[in-house]
């Protein structure tokens, strides 16, 4: 009876070691960007934190100094035609898979998956070698296209997820009553995938947005968008305007994150 | 009848992403393999040369030592945090995945960038510290940089396929064990963690190979002597401007993550992902 009790409150203090351990964890996670904010209202360019005064300077340099705000005009567009592109190659590929049986289908989802299984920095050089020979320099399309092929798995994962809760009787049912299989596709599975879809698309924005590898190689001079001219800058210095853009960038992923939690709780 | 039809007409809808991925992904990785053979002519030389020369070696080393450690470590973090959130209700666990998702989906230079104010001769921990009287400690630029940002990353990727198969087991099980007297020291001990040891397995292949691949934490966290594979195959492209051996690196670091990616059965984790 003791041995019980003794074993009891032992394993309670396990208990609390392993949550207290969690929490730090969770810390870990998190505080690291949440430092960057205060630094980014630092009145000077020195990084002492907390800073000594605060002001709104480095927004300022952001926005009205150097080419901060070309690059990331380059970095909205790149990242919308990636959502775009990503999307619709992405949504029909995996209705495609959720919704027939062929043989070697297992071998097409690993074929169509493999971009996520090999390292960025490959695919980086080896788009940067193959639009060097296309002679596509110049032009925000290989990053477009780089961006969207890491994309798409995320797409295809999302959206299968989505196809295999959808209820299918509403698909059979338009068919008995004579759509066509387009039909079907376009005017009950799309709907019904909204969520899903916008979702997928809020991601894909974000995967491209970030993305500094593929970027960083294959975009030529007056190219470089966002991650890359912040890559850049840092590796000079650590620079109090990188605050103010770090904070601008977690604003935004922080928001697409609560905004997909939303969109995917309101189903 | 129609179940034939829309099946077979389904298919075709896999092919505009299967034209994309061969045409974007296949064809540069060819030219990758091809660049590795080619130096104004066929030659195998390049792999010779990087496979005796002792910055590769060291740099290869790096990588396997950094990607293990770091692994290792945030797998101490990540099912700590995965058992956690398991036992959480599902409003709870709902705001603790927010908390781990928000750090996956911000930009790996917004985390470098914080680190290297956290853990730089002037940072918050130094400042800290000196203001004790302890004398600043070289977290910055060197080994120990690295992998902390290395964990930061991993530590979200890897709690999802343990919160997976911790969330899959049958509730039922530790009931039983329970009732039949065991503790919770020895129903976790003895139920929970070897029901999860597969979610464990894969998600420590898969961090692995994954930073394998890592570029932007070695160089901004790191000093000189802890470049990646990728580093390398960056410095031979941009600055010693030799494509021949930068795709034989490459082609290396392919090599690497395909091996260990056939060695998890990783491949089938992953087509279960699309069902």
């Amino acid at each position: 009876m003791k041995e019980t009790a003794a074993s009891a409150s032992h394993s309670t203090w396990i208990t609390h070691c392993a949550n207290a351990w969690a929490w730090f964890g969770y810390a870990f996670l998190v505080l690291p960007t949440l430092v960057i904010i205060p630094m980014s209202f630092n009145s000077t360019d020195e990084l002492a934190f907390p800073p000594d005064s605060f002001s709104l300077r480095q927004y300022e340099a952001f926005f009205l100094k150097g080419d901060w705000l070309s690059s990331t005009f380059l970095s909205f567009k790149i990242a919308i035609a990636t959502a775009v592109l990503a999307v619709v190659i992405g949504i029909t590929a995996a209705y495609g898979l959720a919704r027939s049986s062929f043989p070697g289908r297992g071998a097409i989802v690993l074929f169509l998956l493999s971009p996520m299984l090999v390292p960025v920095v490959v695919v980086a050089l080896g788009l940067y070698l193959y639009f060097a020979t296309l002679g596509f320099s110049g032009s925000a399309l290989p990053i477009i296209v780089g961006h969207t092929l890491v994309a798409i798995p995320f797409v295809i994962i999302t959206a299968s997820s989505a196809l295999r809760h959808m209820e299918r009787n509403i698909e059979s049912a338009a068919m008995i009553m004579g759509a066509s299989p387009f039909q079907v596709f376009r005017k009950v599975t799309l709907p019904l995938l909204r969520s899903g879809i916008i979702a997928s698309a809020l991601f894909a924005f974000l995967i491209s947005f970030d993305e500094v590898i593929i970027a960083y190689f294959v975009g030529r001079a007056g190219f470089s968008t966002l991650p890359v001219k912040m890559f850049s800058t840092i590796q000079w210095e650590i620079s109090p305007v990188i605050a103010a853009v770090a904070t601008l960038l977690t604003i935004l992923s922080t928001g697409i994150c609560i905004l997909v939690t939303i969109i995917m709780d309101r189903k | 009848m129609y179940a034939r039809t829309g099946q077979q007409s389904a298919a075709f809808y896999v092919l505009p992403a299967l034209l994309f991925t061969a045409v974007v992904f296949i064809a540069p990785l060819a030219s990758v393999i091809g660049q590795s053979f080619w130096n104004g002519q066929f030659t195998t030389h390049s792999y010779q040369s990087v496979i005796s020369s002792t910055l590769f070696q060291k740099v290869f080393v790096n990588t396997l030592v950094i990607s293990f450690s770091s692994t290792f470590v945030a797998l101490l973090f990540a099912y700590p945090m995965a058992y956690h959130m398991a036992k959480q209700t599902p409003r709870r666990r709902a705001f603790l995945m927010m908390i781990v998702l928000i750090p996956f989906w911000t930009s790996i230079l917004v985390k470098s960038y914080a680190l290297m104010i956290i853990l730089g001769r002037n940072g918050i921990i130094n400042t800290t510290i000196e203001y004790f009287g302890i004398p600043a400690l070289p977290l910055l630029f060197n080994r120990f940089g690295v992998i902390v940002g290395t964990i930061h990353t991993l530590i979200p990727f890897m709690i999802f396929p343990i919160l997976n198969s911790l969330l899959a087991r049958d509730p039922d099980l530790g009931r039983a064990a329970q009732i039949m007297g065991a503790g919770k020291l020895r129903i976790f001990l003895k139920v929970t963690l070897p029901l999860s040891m597969p979610g464990v397995a894969a998600s420590f292949l898969l961090a692995a190979v994954h930073t394998f691949g890592f570029y932007v934490t070695a160089s901004l966290l790191g000093g000189r002597g802890d470049l990646m594979m990728a580093n390398l195959v960056d410095l031979y492209t941009r600055e010693i401007l030799d494509w021949n051996m930068a795709a034989t690196i490459a082609v290396l670091l392919f090599i690497l993550c395909a091996v260990f990616t056939l060695l998890m059965g990783r491949t089938r984790a992953l087509s279960t992902l699309a069902g």
